[in-house]
């Protein structure tokens, strides 16, 4: 395990930010969720050593979150999210740099930062000035600096944040084939949940500080709940109101369609004897192919 | 077949744990310095007093080739620590010291700022002191290349046009005096750049502020002692309280009846609200949002 924490209690003030999140985490790419204000960032800033925990033990590669920070930042590449970059240079200096601040040799660094951005795909721009680089390219360019330095893990923050398409597509592909070594392991953190479905096999969910779930994402997916979608005829809202109570999460898609999330206890048979009860017609009824965003909806809520 | 054919690579190097971390950082502040637009000028008219002065000393030293030169005015041109004082405090360095100080330190953390880049360093294994000390050290080379340097070569150069030892017998504490008091001018203007660099993301407005805030200081100073003809006020000047200091470690009389011992108080103080200042201003934990 890479990374290991263990009852991690962080506060701000008066505000918990993290309320004893305990996780391990496997080799490969992992993907790290959360709404707004659930923790992942302080997670992050703890792991790169930047804030100490109140309480909790922890330890990224073998070293400890609280005593090693500094050789902890030296192993690890980060990727932010925000347009950062430093002014005045081009591309293949800029990224040997940020190597040579990791402690790589000057002349190995530069060497290294045009392998890079060959591979990031920005070979034709690296003697370009930074200031001219558009939006996309700037998102490559952190990704060449968070793995110029050939890092053990790497952060990821939205990695795919203000790309087209097909560029979000080629990033995703370049963090799969980096994650594909066995050696390198992946933290992303990201909003966008189909990018964490292509690119992760584990997933850690935050909901207000605490750890919602975390697992295998297939395993996840299966476990504990099923989901529905059906299209009714009828008089639905005593319907409805009758499955929330049964403890059913019911999300009212487009064009009539409704999504049901059954809880484990239940059973199929119960929804058609309600619908029967109810006078409803149920014109539509397919178990649903359950996803990470149904999964993410499941533990931080629908809403 | 291309690197992105063949995948990602692993780099067969070992990372190195530096005795210098900050010094990549000085050099780029450098490097990128000498690459803007009429640096080069710039720093090049910076070396003039420097050369001035050093033809000074030959000229005393071979008073005799330049039979034009009155006595009087050869006595201007003698070699002692009040000709080094008067190099050291002139206005005209301290204005070319300012004209480089804004090429080359007001972009130092307000670029930083302005591009989000805290996290780009702060995500390496580098310390908060670290970072500093290589932004400072970006200035203190320039402005050690017009103090230090210059100072040294004319004591070397004074011993070279002389011939013997007699001026450094008679002065002993000299060397000492020139590089205490180039630390002293070179750790005052980094703090001062620094710190203003660190109020601003716009570097233009950082380099009006260096400008600015050192001659305001000189205006200050000179409005008050006219209303109220007090000397103290010479508190107010960082110019004049870097003339007075200079005149301590130089031996001489200050041009005012203040002692200098409160005019480097005044510098200490500004150099701590720096100190506090840059703490506050860059702070590593922020940088993930």
């Amino acid at each position: 395990m890479n990374v290991e924490i263990k009852n991690l209690i962080f506060s701000y003030g008066k505000v918990k930010a993290l309320d004893g999140v305990s996780i391990a985490l496997p080799d490969g790419a992992i993907g790290l969720l959360g709404p707004n204000g659930a923790g992942k960032s302080t997670l992050i800033r703890i792991l790169l050593g930047f804030l100490r925990p109140d309480r909790g033990e922890g330890r990224v590669l073998g070293y400890n979150i609280r005593s090693e920070q500094n050789t902890i930042r030296r192993y690890v590449g980060y990727m932010p999210e925000d347009d950062c970059f430093i002014p005045g240079m081009d591309g293949v200096t800029y990224t040997s740099y940020l190597g040579q601040l990791s402690g790589m040799p000057r002349q190995e660094a530069m060497k290294r930062a045009h392998e890079v951005l060959y591979y990031v795909g920005l070979e034709e721009s690296r003697y370009r000035m930074l200031e001219t680089y558009s939006s996309g390219m700037r998102q490559r360019l952190k990704l060449a600096q968070s793995i110029v330095h050939d890092p053990k893990l790497i952060f990821l923050d939205e990695p795919t944040s203000g790309l087209d398409p097909q560029g979000r597509i080629e990033i995703l592909e370049l963090i799969k084939d980096i994650s594909s070594k066995k050696d390198i392991q992946i933290l992303i953190s990201s909003h966008i949940l189909s990018d964490i479905e292509a690119v992760c096999s584990f997933v850690v969910i935050l909901d207000k500080g605490r750890l919602a779930a975390q697992g295998e994402m297939d395993k996840l997916k299966e476990i504990d709940y099923s989901m529905f979608e059906m299209k009714l005829k009828g008089s639905t809202d005593s319907f409805i109101d009758r499955l929330r109570s049964l403890k059913y999460k019911i999300e009212e898609m487009e064009d009539r369609l409704l999504k049901v999330y059954m809880p484990p206890d239940r059973n199929v048979q119960e929804i058609f004897q309600l619908a029967f009860e109810e006078k409803i017609q149920i014109r539509h009824f397919v178990k649903s192919q359950t996803k990470l965003e149904d999964l993410f909806a499941k533990v931080v809520g629908v809403d | 077949m291309t690197i992105k054919e063949k995948g990602y690579a692993h780099w067969d190097g070992k990372l190195e744990e530096r005795r210098f971390n900050w010094w990549p950082i000085t050099r780029l502040g450098i490097s990128l310095t000498f690459k803007k637009k009429f640096f080069k000028f710039t720093f090049l008219v910076s070396l003039l007093p420097a050369l001035i002065y050093l033809v000074g000393i030959y000229i005393a030293e071979r008073i005799e080739d330049f039979p034009f030169i009155e006595s009087g005015q050869a006595d201007f041109l003698k070699t002692n620590p009040g000709y080094f004082y008067s190099y050291f405090t002139q206005g005209s360095l301290l204005f070319i010291m300012i004209a480089i100080l804004i090429f080359s330190g007001s972009g130092l953390i307000s670029d930083d700022l302005k591009h989000n880049a805290l996290q780009l360093y702060f995500s390496r294994p580098i310390k908060k002191s670290e970072y500093f000390l290589g932004k400072i050290s970006t200035i203190f080379f320039f402005i050690f290349i017009l103090t230090l340097v210059p100072g040294i070569v004319f004591l070397l150069m004074k011993f070279l046009f002389a011939g013997n030892f007699r001026f450094f017998v008679q002065y002993p504490w000299l060397p000492l005096s020139i590089c205490a008091y180039s630390v002293i001018i070179a750790v005052f203007l980094g703090l001062y750049t620094l710190f203003l660099s660190s109020l601003s993301t716009n570097r233009r407005y950082v380099g009006i502020l260096i400008f600015a805030v050192y001659f305001f200081t000189d205006i200050l100073f000179g409005i008050f002692n006219s209303i109220f003809h007090n000397q103290y006020f010479v508190l107010f000047s960082i110019r004049w309280n870097l003339k007075q200091v200079g005149a301590a470690f130089f031996q001489q009389k200050g041009h005012y009846d203040v002692p200098w011992i409160l005019s480097l108080l005044v510098l200490t103080v500004i150099c701590g609200l720096a100190v506090l200042v840059l703490h506050k201003r860059v702070r590593g934990v922020e940088v993930i949002k």
